[in-house]
């Protein structure tokens, strides 16, 4: 086969073509003989929506082209609280929707995680407002709460929804706030069994590792040992009446002496309000806007090298008062100014987004789940506090589950999720697979490869499989 | 498990057999090309090499009441529910398997003491890592890059520095991990892979299909992307596995695993090590030892882990037989706990852990390091036991030893020197 130059560059790697495109060459080393490089110079509009959502569908991609960047930006970041009418009809049976922890206590965690695991894929796949939907997942994950952990399952669906789906858009701080008295966060990180006598810093210490300030962010194990005496008495309500999954303080375990946590002293006497004040303090500290900005720009901008892009979004953070809307603007201006480097997608995201590209027909259940599992990111099952990784090293080692993912949903293998037509031809399932987002001789090259195909069907799958369709 | 005279008589003709050949086979497979490596596939003699499988325990599990130093006062008193006693006097909460007069292992691990027995266990005790931070994530990351503390350095892994130093050595299945991603420890490594389980690691796609698919998947991952580096990588190992039917596998010797996460991944590691795919190391991971509240003593939680810890690796190796003769398998985890339980009746992140290291080559059926003692003025930071082993000298030796690590000096750079003599010279 012979290439001609524009080819040979895109076969260079991302290195090159970024370099063409503007913007600053990347190609960070792994290890001997492997880079990441990005996949080609796609379509700007159908890589911001890969970026900033779980990949084009027919509908976005016009209305994208039609309004601009920015406009579509903007009215995505003002997505009403509810679901358009289609999704929500797709969500009216979910019980889990509705229902409070305490309604929830007696469920199997299998009904739970099920209906959880189902809303997440049919939001992303169908909601309209795809940055919304990223961003749940970001916050997720950066709140992770493993699902299985004892009996906290009936928890994990009023942690998903008055946690981080409330306030996805909102401010930080009210997050965190409200993370820290969630009963599925207390309870993941053992914070019910906190006494003043012995008090417990699994949950002080991950609010500040991961929640706030960052490992690096200058608190000592100190600050977290005085942490762990303000949060003493944050608990579960419990006895005969009690609301099972509703946060309660219970003064009679708490620590009433005086602390000293990041600098400041909280005085003797306290109560609930000393864990407040914990909170706040390590909301307004200046290391958890960087973290927050650090963990933002990896996650949609990519492992850019360049320190500047994370200054300005952090100088944001903070100048806004952890307004993520803000944030989120400032994110969107590095973006357009070029600060992007190759970002792998998640066995999520490649799910999704496949789905989304051929306007798949999906119940979001059991057998479509199941690959999810295989592919490494069985959703809410991540066990440890800092959530499913993004960086590349982690998702590369074996394809396989992509491979067979990609063969099921092309054979109409998996139970409840359908693709409604298959391309005829190999350059029609490209453009179908890629929305148009390949330059015309890199599709035509996969198209070509493709031509071996015995069937519709495998050429499909094929096309899922290939190492571009694998970027965001 | 009793010792087999047929295993020892040929593990003594292996050892002596070993020291001469180790050397002189791994300076030899690096000048097999890939072409005569997929020609000797079928052939497991040439595959032959030493394996280390590690096994990581994640949540910082809790050495002192795995390892349990019955002998030391301080260690009952600062234990009132959890603490074991040893073979005499009153054990209200149970009786650790005597060792040495000292340190006795959990009871629930009875299905490995046989091992330390015939001396194919060491026990490392006061091992661990620098790192002060207590955090989970910091002290598992350091370890799995094998640094000292949580300290900035090396990115990737330690197996992966050691498997970068020859890529072009083994098969595909060269390193493994089993599990749901990669672990840290592998993280950078030119063609790891990762399953679940190796019977599940197929193109699941009818027969008559599977030869186009796959010739398709070749064709689409040539290339210099990392994707497309992983992908021919991920059709080696598909390849390779296809030459055997692991869902047809039986554990050999009268072995039986248990159904355990981790007794399934070890029957894979066996079934990889016994059929010549040429794997050198392996990475697994058992989770859940974050005891914080509840952990138990003689029964419950704890117990129940390392009971299927203990029956996992006591079946791995009688299902080896003669060929544990040529695999080190490691236990460790990221941090140690504190001495004192808390009042959730567990423990809290502390520091000093232990390290377990089996196999035929390993000088057992002693413990190893110094042990710093349990008083007061003995524990460091919040009460917690010191290090005064790095766990980077007990891989460091294996690698060197049995693995035949080219330069081990470049998979822990930093470490001073030191070596406890547990792999047999």
């Amino acid at each position: 086969m012979k290439l001609d130059r524009r080819e040979a560059l895109a076969a260079l790697g991302g290195a090159g073509v970024l370099a063409l495109a503007g913007c600053n060459p990347f190609r960070p080393k792994l290890g001997p003989g492997l880079a990441l490089t990005a996949t080609s110079s796609k379509d700007p509009d159908v890589r911001f929506l890969d970026r900033f959502g779980f990949g084009p569908d027919a509908v976005q991609l016009t209305q994208i082209k039609k309004a601009g960047r920015e406009a579509w930006f903007e009215r995505q970041l003002e997505a009403p609280t509810g679901e358009v009418p289609a999704l929500a009809s797709r969500l009216a049976y979910l019980e889990i929707e509705n229902l409070s922890a305490w309604d929830l206590r007696d469920w199997p965690i299998e009904d739970v995680l099920r209906q959880i695991q189902l809303s997440a894929v049919l939001r992303a796949t169908y909601s309209p407002f795809q940055v919304r939907e990223r961003l749940v997942h970001f916050w997720s994950d950066h709140f992770n709460v493993y699902a299985r952990k004892g009996l906290g399952g009936f928890r994990k669906p009023t942690d998903e929804r008055d946690v981080v789906r409330k306030h996805a858009l909102g401010r930080f701080g009210e997050m965190v706030s409200a993370s820290s008295k969630s009963t599925a966060m207390l309870l993941f990180l053992d914070q019910q069994a906190s006494t003043a006598r012995h008090p417990n810093e699994n949950y002080a210490r991950e609010l500040f590792e991961l929640h706030t300030l960052g490992v690096d962010g200058g608190y000592s194990q100190l600050d977290v040992m005085e942490a762990a005496r303000c949060f003493t008495g944050w608990t579960e309500e419990r006895g005969i009446f009690a609301q099972v999954g509703s946060f309660q303080f219970d003064a009679t375990i708490h620590d009433t002496g005086s602390k000293t946590v990041l600098g400041t002293k909280i005085p003797a006497g306290g109560g609930v309000e000393d864990g407040e004040a914990v909170v706040w303090l390590a909301v307004r500290h200046p290391s958890t806007a960087r973290h927050l900005a650090k963990k933002l720009c990896r996650s949609y901008l990519g492992p850019i090298t360049d320190v500047a892009p994370v200054e300005r979004v952090a100088r944001t953070f903070a100048d806004s008062e952890g307004d993520i809307k803000a944030t989120m603007r400032a994110l969107f201006r590095e973006y357009e100014s070029g600060s992007v480097a190759p970002v792998v997608k998640r066995p999520f995201d490649t799910v999704v987004s496949a789905l989304r590209a051929l306007g798949a027909e999906t119940d979001g259940d059991g057998p479509l789940q199941e690959h999810l599992e295989k592919m490494g990111q069985p959703l809410h099952q991540w066990p440890m506090p800092d959530g499913f990784p993004v960086a590349a090293e982690a998702w590369t080692t074996s394809l396989l589950g992509r491979w067979n993912f990609a063969a099921a949903l092309a054979h109409g293998r998996i139970k409840g999720t359908s693709v409604p037509s298959l391309p005829d031809t190999p350059s029609q399932t490209v453009s179908a697979v890629f929305g148009g987002g390949l330059p015309e001789d890199r599709a035509r090259a996969i198209a070509s490869k493709l031509g071996q195909a015995p069937d519709r069907e495998t050429c499909l799958a094929a096309c899922l499989s290939t190492p571009e369709f694998q970027w965001r | 498990m009793k010792a087999d005279p047929a295993t020892c008589r040929e593990f003594g003709q292996w050892i002596g057999r070993r020291s001469l050949l180790v050397g002189a086979a791994t300076a030899g497979l690096g000048f097999l090309s890939r072409a005569s490596f997929a020609q000797a596939a079928f052939r497991p003699d040439r595959e032959d090499g030493p394996v280390l499988v590690s096994v990581f325990l994640r949540g910082g599990a809790d050495a002192l009441n795995i390892v349990a130093p019955y002998g030391e006062d301080a260690y009952r008193r600062a234990r009132p529910t959890l603490g074991f006693g040893g073979p005499k006097g009153s054990a209200p909460n149970g009786r650790a398997l005597d060792l040495d007069g000292l340190f006795g292992l959990h009871p629930a691990l009875e299905p490995v003491l046989p091992l330390y027995e015939e001396g194919r266990l060491a026990v490392v005790v006061a091992c661990g890592s620098g790192d002060e931070t207590r955090s989970h994530f910091e002290a598992m990351s350091a370890m799995e890059r094998g640094l000292g503390s949580s300290e900035k350095g090396e990115a990737s892994g330690w197996i992966a520095r050691h498997v970068n130093q020859d890529p072009g050595r083994g098969g595909p299945l060269r390193a493994v991990a089993v599990g749901a991603t990669v672990p840290e420890s592998l993280r950078g490594a030119v063609g790891a892979v990762t399953f679940s389980g190796v019977a599940d690691y197929r193109l699941d796609v009818p027969d008559a299909e599977e030869s186009k698919f796959r010739s398709l998947l070749r064709n689409l991952h040539e290339g210099e992307d990392t994707m497309a580096a992983a992908g021919a990588k991920t059709l080696e190992a598909l390849e390779k596995l296809r030459s055997s039917d692991p869902r047809r596998y039986r554990p050999g010797h009268g072995a039986a695993y248990p159904s355990t996460g981790i007794a399934t991944a070890l029957r894979d590691v066996a079934y990889l090590v016994k059929g010549g795919f040429g794997l050198e190391v392996a990475a697994l991971e058992s989770v859940g030892w974050d005891t914080h509240v509840a952990q138990g003593a003689a029964t419950g939680w704890q117990a129940n882990l390392l009971k299927e810890l203990a029956d996992g690796i006591a079946s791995f190796f009688q299902d080896l037989g003669p060929k544990s003769d040529r695999v080190v398998l490691t236990v460790q985890t990221e941090f140690g706990r504190r001495l004192e339980e808390n009042s959730g009746f567990g423990t809290d992140h502390g520091h000093g852990g232990f390290m377990f290291a089996f196999g035929g080559p390993v000088q057992g059926g002693k413990v190893y390091g110094r042990w710093p003692g349990l008083s007061p003025d003995q524990l460091v930071g919040p009460g917690d036991l010191a290090v005064t082993t790095d766990y980077r000298t007990v891989l460091a030796e294996i690698l060197e030893r049995h693995v035949g690590c080219p330069d081990v000096s470049r998979v822990f750079p930093g470490r001073s020197d030191g070596r406890l003599g547990l792999i047999r010279a």
